[in-house]
């Protein structure tokens, strides 16, 4: 998990622009319930966009959308469910919250991509590198280039999110673990 | 040759050790606060202590609020309260405000020189924007404050910069709540051309140089709710140049003139369904309330107050007035507004958020609707979804709570305190 690849390949689903968060990444009921088992998540995801969109997605896919991506209130549970089936997401834009929400699951995200809709359909075969921002068709023999992911967030990213990397933090800073004395006040 | 930079670009750079910084660029400032307030620090020391974490990484610059729950109204707030105060102990945090010590923590840090120009730092809560009144820069991380608490730092996106320039005076009846209702509105539905997501607004024009700081207050807490990055007035007086340079790239510069604005509402939803005051006139309320982070400041209150002297609040209304801070509660008290306010029939609360914090004190009955100066009107802010809660200026909350039903300040003389 802390060694995750930046440079992924796998198939796409093509969305449009404005897909909320609440409803269409995932249904309101579970953000309001607490609900942030992935297993009880991942059958809903997508499914204010397509019902049977869940069924058809597959570990390492690839989610392409437009403009504002995750709109709306910052909930976390679809970004759960996609940290959760190591999806990735190009888009053009979205709100900075979901960004840096989706960021802290440890989702792979380029934003800054245009016109994704041309580039790619769904299912098409494409590899990415978050890298350097270089994205290829295979299935259509094109390529784009988009912003890379600045290296402190691909760094968030290859380590899980957030809460990995609070977690590799105490690791490689035991004193954390003991009780601060009154002296080194 | 320097490439010119913004106040926040410089602020961003001074916190990150770096000569400049970019729009865009993402960066791991050093804070000079992380301010928590009562409702998040139980769980971020539950967060942590169950990574393992003992202690924190800089605690001398941790701060902790009481605003949210000042009164316990709970024997679970109660708990809460004893929880706060062995995690201040235990982290052996650099400044721990306890029920009834302080009052509200987005008003109270500057109130005591704790929060200066040019600073930076990192706070759980959105609305520690208020800071930038004083020209500090704070940032809003929500839970990822554990990060900063573990580590020191999180990271943070170098945002763009909104100038927004003021010139002329208010006209009697309008307020800086008004025009922050407004500005909240077209940033949020981008009438301007530019949005407000993540975006720096900085203030600036002629109409900065008479104004207090409550009504800079007023302004930063306004347009919080947006999703802006942070809000800033001029750090004039900080200890190193942090002042927007003259050929600073603006990804917008709006101009208002005071004198144009008129009195708003926001109307329930958010504080960005800016409509003016006359669209709801007449409408009954039963619940009403001044203070708050973005109108608890000494002025606020008096403002009310020379609308109300002379009137009684109407009988079916139950009017809170909750001071921001213990200093601005016993400055009011000694100045005899608090006693006009309950001579009016207005209850006084202790000072903190009041019935912002979710309506756990005061709160709003089902059914019901309420006007003030919140911080936020979202559905259940302040009790029952089947709730409405409206928002306004002092002056226009005070002259509804006198009529029993929206009214605008204008249609009541104005007294002199």
């Amino acid at each position: 998990m802390f060694e995750e690849a930046l440079i992924r390949r796998g198939h796409c689903h093509v969305l449009g622009d404005n897909i909320p968060l609440d409803e269409g990444i995932m249904p309101f009921s579970f953000a309001i319930n607490r609900i942030t088992d992935p297993v009880q998540l991942i059958p809903h995801l997508f499914c204010g966009v397509d019902p049977t969109l869940a069924e058809k997605i597959k570990e390492g896919d690839f989610i392409l959308a437009g403009k504002n991506f995750a709109s709306g209130k910052a909930h976390m549970q679809g970004f759960i469910a996609m940290a959760s089936l190591g999806l990735s997401v190009l888009c053009e834009t979205m709100p900075y919250k979901a960004h840096r929400g989706a960021i802290a699951k440890g989702v792979a995200i380029l934003t800054g991509c245009v016109n994704l809709s041309s580039f790619a359909q769904d299912g098409d075969d494409i590899e990415v590198n978050f890298l350097d921002g270089i994205i290829q068709n295979h299935t259509q023999s094109t390529r784009m280039q988009a912003p890379a992911l600045s290296p402190i967030l691909s760094k968030l990213v290859r380590v899980g999110g957030l809460q990995s990397a609070l977690k590799l933090h105490i690791e490689l800073h035991p004193e954390m673990k003991l009780p601060r004395l009154e002296s080194q006040a | 040759m320097r490439r010119a930079q913004t106040s926040v670009q410089k602020m961003l750079a001074h916190a990150s050790g770096l000569q400049s910084v970019q729009v865009g660029e993402i960066v791991y400032p050093t804070p000079q606060w992380v301010i928590l307030h009562d409702g998040y620090v139980e769980i971020a020391h539950k967060e942590l202590s169950e990574m393992g974490y003992a202690r924190v990484a800089h605690p001398e610059r941790v701060m902790f609020v009481t605003d949210h729950e000042v009164a316990y109204s709970t024997q679970r707030a109660l708990l809460r309260g004893q929880t706060i105060r062995k995690v201040a102990k235990d982290w052996q945090v650099g400044a721990f405000f306890d029920a009834g010590r302080a009052g509200h923590g987005h008003l109270h840090p500057m109130e005591m020189g704790l929060i200066k120009p040019g600073m930076f730092l990192f706070a759980y809560d959105m609305h520690a924007t208020n800071f930038g009144a004083v020209g500090a820069l704070a940032i809003p991380v929500s839970s990822e404050i554990t990060s900063v608490l573990a580590t020191g730092s999180v990271w943070v996106k170098v945002p763009s910069t909104i100038r927004v320039n003021l010139k002329g005076q208010w006209r009697e009846g309008s307020h800086p709540r008004d025009l922050g209702f407004l500005l909240a509105q077209g940033l949020s539905k981008s009438t301007w051309g530019v949005a407000g997501d993540y975006r720096l607004i900085e203030f600036a024009g002629e109409a900065l140089n008479t104004m207090p700081l409550s009504s800079k207050v007023a302004l930063c807490n306004s347009i919080t709710e947006i999703g802006v990055a942070s809000v800033l007035f001029p750090p004039h007086d900080a200890p190193y140049d942090c002042l927007s340079d003259q050929e600073a790239e603006f990804e917008a510069v709006l101009d208002f003139d005071l004198s144009s604005i008129e009195p708003q509402l926001a109307l329930p939803g958010g504080p960005d369904l800016a409509s003016p005051v006359t669209k709801a006139l007449g409408t009954p309320v039963q619940h009403a309330f001044i203070g708050a982070c973005g109108s608890g400041m000494y002025e606020d209150f008096v403002d009310a107050a020379a609308l109300l002297k002379g009137h009684q609040i109407h009988s079916g209304v139950r009017m809170f007035v909750v001071p921001g801070t213990v200093e601005t509660q016993k400055r009011l008290a000694n100045d005899g507004v608090l006693q006009l306010f309950m001579d009016a029939g207005a209850m006084v609360l202790p000072p903190g958020c009041g019935p912002c914090a979710g309506g756990m004190m005061a709160p709003l009955g089902s059914g019901e609707t309420s006007i003030s100066t919140a911080a936020t009107n979202h559905s259940g802010r302040f009790g029952p979804k089947d709730s409405l809660a409206y928002l306004g200026s002092p002056l226009t909350v005070v002259a509804s709570a006198i009529r029993g039903e929206i009214t605008d300040p204008r249609s009541l003389e104005m007294a002199h305190v």
